[in-house]
């Protein structure tokens, strides 16, 4: 974040001179948009907590959060959100672990080891895929990554958590290599520099003076990914099926929060049924979650990375 | 294989000094993130051209690459997926007209007029950002009780596209903001000193100086939003669509939903209809980040 140097000459407001009245138009313009957004960022909260709050006046939160059964919408409703949970984290996890090494490797490929074409050609992939939209992903896995998972694994259910879970890693690798390739080059060529002149390879400065240094963009790197692969909609409800249980293998299907919301709003829901409040209630969750996590990476990402000072 | 230091090195090293050394560097021999990083490099090739390759080969098949020669019924071609362009070129278009000036105010007010100290201004910008990381589908829940329920806008274009903007929004706020505080304060200062009120510097400093990353970061939210299908499908997007949207008031219709639609089908046609949408959607998505990109040079070259 630049610091602000100017102080605004607030003294001008009120004033009649020349080119007052377009001022105070213009102000109140901006102001209006502002409002704008903000009234965009209340409804969509309001709407959630609303439903969250008529969910919760029905089940009780601790159930919610520590029950192992959702069926919303059987008979005796049950309203533990820990399968979907679950499922969510598994998928998010199993992703990070295929889009981290992925996507660092490939920053660390565009930042210290690609010739000026190859490197092109390769930021131009990643930036490709990053461009793709998720329900193209969703397409792959359903017709490309499930055929060929169960070419290995004969017993893979048509909808099951693997090929979801590497084409979500997929998905995210770019985000993962883009923020860390800026990770890395903001590190002061000072410091590869020296590394490199005390006789050491390329990859032990990299790794041992370089990622060190940008430990705390990388870390961003990773927990932003993650937030994406949270809210990841699409590839999970096309393939990862829609069985809200607490499968441990994962060439099962399993129910992640988001292919809740998506799976149950595709059956016309009304905003005054139990179907959306139990909607509304994980979609809160969701909310809150991927909120944290993005303010979290935003935070890492905003403080200076060491060594900056001391170019 | 390292190239010996002599060649690394921007200066002459005698045989002698290197062959001294060799023993004295530590893991010279061996660069173990050289191959590491090259395989996760041609991975990234890989699954770039396979992507491709997936969608290619459905729609060669369907379109009469069959061994008999005869193309699926329905094919994936201009009559199936028509209405779903132009209603992914409706929505695009709404977009841009809503959350592009809306987004560009908040951040010009936020930037420009409001006082930067004052913690509430500094939360408030804070808490838009953060928005930017909210799945799209929660945007698609609040836009069904907000607009088709509570608007009655019905499963609309209209619905469609300003739930889409509601979702550009915060990343529209972020890039123009940042794009306004990469402007050098001289600009302001100098323009403050000539007696310019604000409106003035905005017009005339802040928003030339920085109308191409605006434009850029603009560009890119439409565009990733333009590819959006889950808010969509939770608000209700049709996946039976005759006739092309001629206006917001027709029923919501859309590529990236079309692709979900069809792709969840078992039928092979179904599949290759899904893979001729999705080729569809990709070029749409990269005509808008070549326009962006025109548009952006455009914008530096006029500018000073």
């Amino acid at each position: 974040m630049v610091a602000r140097t100017v102080t605004r000459p607030l003294f001008l407001e009120g004033t009649g001179g020349p080119g007052a009245r377009a001022d105070r138009v213009a102000r109140r313009v901006f102001l209006a948009c502002a409002a704008l957004t903000g009234g965009t960022a209340a409804v969509v909260l309001g709407v959630l907590a609303v439903g969250a709050a008529q969910f919760f006046a029905e089940a009780p939160a601790g159930g919610f959060f520590a029950g192992t059964t959702w069926a919303p919408f059987a008979e005796e409703p049950r309203f533990g959100v820990w399968p979907l949970v679950a499922a969510t984290s598994r998928i998010t996890i199993g992703a990070i672990l295929v889009a981290a090494p992925l996507g660092l490797l490939s920053a660390v490929y565009l930042q210290h080891y690609a010739g000026r074409r190859t490197g092109a050609v390769v930021a131009a992939a990643v930036a490709a895929l990053a461009s793709v939209p998720t329900v193209v992903f969703g397409y792959v896995a359903l017709n490309a990554a499930t055929p060929l998972l169960r070419l290995v694994w004969p017993g893979a259910e048509a909808f099951n958590g693997a090929s979801a879970t590497l084409v979500v890693g997929l998905m995210i690798a770019p985000t993962v290599a883009f923020l860390g390739r800026e990770a890395l080059a903001a590190v002061p060529p000072a410091y590869f520099h020296a590394g490199m002149a005390l006789g050491a390879s390329r990859g032990r400065v990299v790794a041992l003076v370089v990622a060190p240094a940008a430990a705390r963009g990388i870390a961003a790197a990773v927990l932003l990914a993650m937030a994406r692969a949270v809210g990841e909609t699409m590839i999970v409800t096309m393939a990862a099926g829609s069985h809200a249980g607490l499968a441990w293998s994962p060439l099962e299907g399993v129910r992640t929060l988001t292919a809740f919301v998506a799976q149950t709003s595709l059956g016309d829901i009304a905003p005054d049924g139990p179907d959306f409040r139990a909607v509304a209630a994980v979609a809160a969750l969701l909310f809150v979650v991927t909120y944290a996590m993005h303010a979290a990476g935003r935070a890492l990402l905003a403080r200076r990375p060491a060594g900056s000072a001391h170019p | 294989m390292t190239p010996p230091v002599a060649e690394r090195s921007a200066y002459p090293v005698s045989p002698t000094i290197q062959a001294a050394a060799k023993p004295m560097l530590p893991g010279r021999r061996r660069d173990f993130l050289a191959g590491a990083s090259r395989l996760a490099a041609a991975t990234m090739l890989a699954a770039a051209a396979g992507l491709a390759g997936v969608l290619a080969r459905a729609v060669w098949q369907a379109n009469g690459g069959s061994a008999d020669g005869t193309p699926y019924a329905g094919g994936a071609g201009w009559e199936t997926i028509g209405p779903a362009v132009a209603g992914t070129l409706w929505l695009a278009l709404a977009t841009a007209a809503l959350a592009l000036p809306i987004g560009l105010g908040t951040a010009l007010y936020l930037e420009e007029y409001a006082r930067p100290k004052r913690r509430a201004v500094r939360a408030f910008q804070a808490a838009v950002a953060h928005l930017a990381g909210v799945p799209s589908v929660v945007y698609g829940v609040a836009g069904l009780v907000v607009l088709v329920h509570g608007l009655s806008a019905g499963r609309s274009i209209f619905a469609g596209g300003l739930a889409l903007a509601a979702l550009a929004l915060p990343t529209v706020v972020a890039t123009s903001a940042e794009a306004i505080r990469a402007v050098p304060d001289d600009l302001r200062t100098a323009a403050y000193g000539l007696g310019a009120t604000r409106w003035q510097v905005v017009r005339h400093q802040v928003l030339p100086a920085a109308a191409a990353p605006i434009a850029a970061g603009a560009c890119a939210a439409i565009t990733r939003t333009a590819g959006e299908a889950a808010p969509l499908l939770v608000l209700g997007a049709t996946s039976f669509a005759t006739f092309a949207p001629a206006g917001p008031g027709d029923p919501l219709v859309s590529l990236p939903t079309q692709v979900f639609a069809w792709a969840v089908r078992p039928q092979a046609e179904f599949a290759a209809q899904a893979a001729g949408a999705a080729i569809a959607l990709l070029a749409i998505l990269l005509g808008l980040n070549v326009a962006g990109l025109f548009l952006r040079r455009r914008l530096r070259k006029v500018l000073p």
